[in-house]
């Protein structure tokens, strides 16, 4: 689980207050408008900004003070995952030893993690000759043999047109299910959280605004979400349609 | 019927030339007016310079291929250049890291501020600092004979000339590769520190992917300005075992007036530079020389304690291979002598004709490198010509491996049967620079122009927005950083070269350096140092302004 307890950040003259409790195994969808905060709070998680003032505590550890490397947790980001004079098969192999020495066994679990998904037999290709949305599958299969429980998503298939988004969040689904990982998706995209988030932590003004189901945020009649969404996704059955 | 035909053919041709001048464009534009003359200014001076020193000598210049001088010269240039570029390069390269991975130490910016001005400094008045360092009466050499140890001399010979190269393109080397590996994106640090990747590891599979595509421009670069360089070796080496090409050319010129030799070592000279030019230009991507904003990153290796010890090594040995020889200057400088030396009137004189060469040879550069691009912007992306593109702007490069002292040889005796030259040596010695400065003008504008035109070149034709109203809203307010930033370097890199006017100053015609350089031969060591501080004062003050004052607060 992730469990931020009165955590304060600064960045610049700006700061952040985040209090949120997650429960593990759910996918989260953290949504709002740009520069309310989304990135800074996966970057807190991540152990990317210093937390100024509160306690992190991830699946029952105090994470407050721990190097990105010692945490639980696995990012993927819109852009810039993979080292691009590297091979498909090294990328991936970056995440079980930094300086890339690996034993048979790991060799085995990276051709698995490509296996899982569905990039087998690429292993020898360089970034450059995948599509966008094959280049954020190896970074996926990456994420997968570092097996860290918590996995944080920064707009990752932002990219890809709205097929290959649609596998993605399949794929990242059904990956979620089988490993039972805890996932933090940042998105615009209401049908993106609809398809496969639990819950919706909605931010405004740099801290949490809304957090609950995504049936129950998406219905909330808050002037702040409203804005945000510009039309209800969920019809409200109080509007008659005229 | 003839006449129909003739209206006929007539009509095909006015259709044709009208087709045709909107292909290539000419139509309603100047852009090619201001191209070509560009181009002109840019190669005419060197083909009539090269076919007058060809003209004038007689004999079969090949005969003195076989001689031992030559080619022990050819040598010495090319050793010389090599080690002081791979010297550059090895130190360039760990202190810019060190640099980029200490953000916070105290004295960083006042650092990264030499490094930038070590371009400008101009090179009598560093060569002078390296007397005062290292010379034998210098400051290192007191030291240890205070310390009961005998005296070194190395000064004198390679060992100076390595020195004053380091000295001079190491902070060039550090900047560039401070600036690459600033362009490293945020997201590839927080992954490495996610993985937990090493110092080692980062090098390998961060950094030096990264430097790799801008080392061989950069190495040849480098090369280049060592293998040309003049007052460095004339002052600190000479002699028949530390003579460069270039300072023979002079040499050839100035004492034996054998212009088959010179003509045959300006010819050696360009092969050999064109050669490393072109390889550098060809393999690598082109050089950032205009300094640019720098981003936050968070980098996992700051914190081991040999990496601290490393960087705090590196960072120790940058001040002292950049700031003591500056501190050298300005210390020795104040001295008593300056009173007399500031009443001087030649000082004045010589100071007013190299500020009245640098602001005119500056404008002038900037101009034609304007005129250079435009024509590259026009053939690149409206007609599709990329290799006449990049021919243009090779054009301006080429300037590099040509010896200026040849230039002005050259020009000097074309222009002898027409004219009073030394009457003109002002304006020849504009001219010369102004070409010198054009490879570093055209290197710092090419890239930010050519994407702004990318950026915007459609929106501009479909606005009607061109010639100097483009300029005035477009060009200048997007441009303006580089565009200051590569008046100010050539005004000051002009206001402090040597070069050509030591072959044509006359006692009537001096500019600060040559002053500098006469006082340094008749051993008025004093005056020399204080004329040292005011030549700095006034290249760096150019400098400053020059690039504070224009550049707007907006980056």
């Amino acid at each position: 689980m992730i469990d931020l307890q009165g955590v304060v950040c600064c960045i610049g003259d700006q700061q952040f207050h985040f209090e949120l409790q997650l429960p593990a195994g759910q996918c989260i969808a953290v949504m709002g408008a740009s520069g309310t905060g989304k990135s800074t709070l996966l970057n807190l998680i991540a152990g990317f900004e210093t937390i100024r003032d509160g306690k992190l505590i991830l699946n029952g550890c105090n994470s407050t003070h721990l190097t990105p490397k010692q945490r639980p947790v696995t990012s993927l980001f819109q852009e810039h995952n993979l080292f691009s004079h590297l091979s498909v098969f090294d990328n991936v192999g970056l995440g079980l030893h930094p300086g890339l020495r690996l034993s048979q066994l790991q060799r085995v679990q990276v051709n698995e993690a490509l296996a899982q998904v569905g990039l087998a037999g690429f292993g020898k290709r360089l970034p450059e000759t995948l599509s966008g949305g094959e280049r954020q599958r190896v970074a996926l299969a990456r994420s997968l043999v570092r097996r860290r429980p918590i996995l944080l998503l920064d707009e990752p298939f932002n990219a890809l047109d709205p097929a290959r988004r649609q596998d993605m969040l399949k794929l990242m689904d059904q990956l979620r299910r089988s490993k039972g990982l805890t996932v933090m998706l940042v998105t615009h995209e209401p049908k993106d959280a609809v398809a496969i988030a639990q819950q919706i932590v909605f931010l405004h003004q740099r801290q949490i605004y809304l957090k609950g189901t995504v049936m129950e945020v998406l219905a909330s009649q808050k002037a702040a979400l409203l804005d945000y969404l510009a039309h209800p996704v969920i019809p409200n059955s109080h509007h008659t349609i005229v | 019927m003839l006449s129909l035909y003739r209206i006929y053919i007539g009509n095909n041709i006015q259709k044709f030339w009208m087709a045709f001048s909107i292909r290539i464009g000419l139509a309603g534009h100047g852009w090619w007016l201001l191209s070509l003359a560009s181009l002109a200014v840019v190669l005419v001076p060197i083909i009539v310079a090269l076919g007058t020193l060809l003209w004038h000598s007689q004999t079969l210049m090949f005969r003195n291929l076989t001689d031992v001088y030559i080619w022990r010269v050819v040598w010495f240039s090319w050793l010389q250049a090599s080690i002081s570029t791979l010297l550059s390069l090895l130190l360039a390269i760990p202190i810019a890291r060190a640099l980029a991975r200490r953000q916070h130490f105290a004295g960083r910016s006042l650092l990264l501020r030499c490094f930038s001005l070590a371009l400008v400094v101009p090179t009598l008045v560093a060569v002078h600092g390296m007397i005062l360092l290292h010379g034998h009466q210098g400051w290192i050499n007191q030291l240890m004979i205070s310390l009961n140890s005998s005296g070194y001399h190395y000064l004198y010979g390679l060992g100076g000339i390595l020195l004053a190269h380091v000295f001079f393109n190491m902070p060039l080397a550090a900047r560039i590769v401070l600036q690459r590996l600033e362009t490293i994106a945020p997201e590839t640090w927080r992954l490495a520190s996610q993985l937990g990747l090493s110092s080692k590891d980062i090098w390998k599979h961060i950094e030096w992917p990264h430097l790799r595509t801008v080392l061989l421009p950069l190495t040849g670069l480098i090369f280049t300005l060592c293998f040309t360089s003049f007052a460095i070796v004339m002052t600190l080496g000479g002699g028949p075992q530390a003579t460069t090409l270039e300072v023979a050319i002079y040499q050839a010129l100035r004492f034996a007036f054998d212009l088959d030799q010179a003509v045959l070592l300006s010819l050696l000279q360009l092969v050999c530079c064109g050669l490393i030019l072109w390889v550098g230009l060809r393999l690598g991507r082109p050089l950032q020389l205009c300094p640019s904003t720098q981003q936050r990153c968070q980098r996992p290796d700051l914190h081991s304690v040999a990496g601290r010890i490393f960087d705090g090594w590196m960072l120790f040995l940058a001040v002292l291979l950049v700031l003591l020889p500056l501190l050298a200057i300005v210390v020795n400088g104040s001295n008593d002598y300056w009173h007399v030396v500031l009443d001087d009137k030649r000082l004045w004189y010589a100071a007013g004709n190299s500020l009245w060469i640098a602001l005119n040879s500056a404008l002038l550069t900037v101009i034609l490198a304007m005129g250079l691009l435009l024509a590259r912007r026009h053939l690149q992306l409206r007609l599709g010509w990329h290799r006449a593109a990049t021919a243009l702007e090779w054009s301006g490069s080429v300037i590099l491996a040509f010896p200026p002292l040849v230039l002005g040889a050259g020009l000097f005796l074309a222009l002898r049967s027409w004219t009073d030259v030394f009457a003109l040596s002002l304006y020849l010695v504009v001219l010369v620079n102004t070409l010198m400065g054009l490879p570093f003008a055209l290197h710092i504008l090419s890239a930010p122009y050519l994407q702004l035109a990318r950026q915007y070149d459609r929106l501009c034709s479909s606005l009607g927005l061109a010639g100097w109203h483009r300029f005035r809203l477009l060009e200048w307010p997007r441009l303006r950083h580089p565009l200051a930033f590569s008046l100010a370097l050539t005004a000051a890199m002009s206001a402090g070269d040597l070069g050509v006017i030591a072959l044509f100053g006359t006692p009537d015609v001096s500019t600060l350096p040559l002053l500098m350089y006469q006082r340094l031969g008749s051993y008025q060591g004093e005056a020399a140092s204080v004329t040292a501080l005011v030549l700095l004062g006034l290249c760096l003050g150019l400098f400053i302004v020059l690039e504070l004052g224009l550049r707007g607060k907006h980056d």
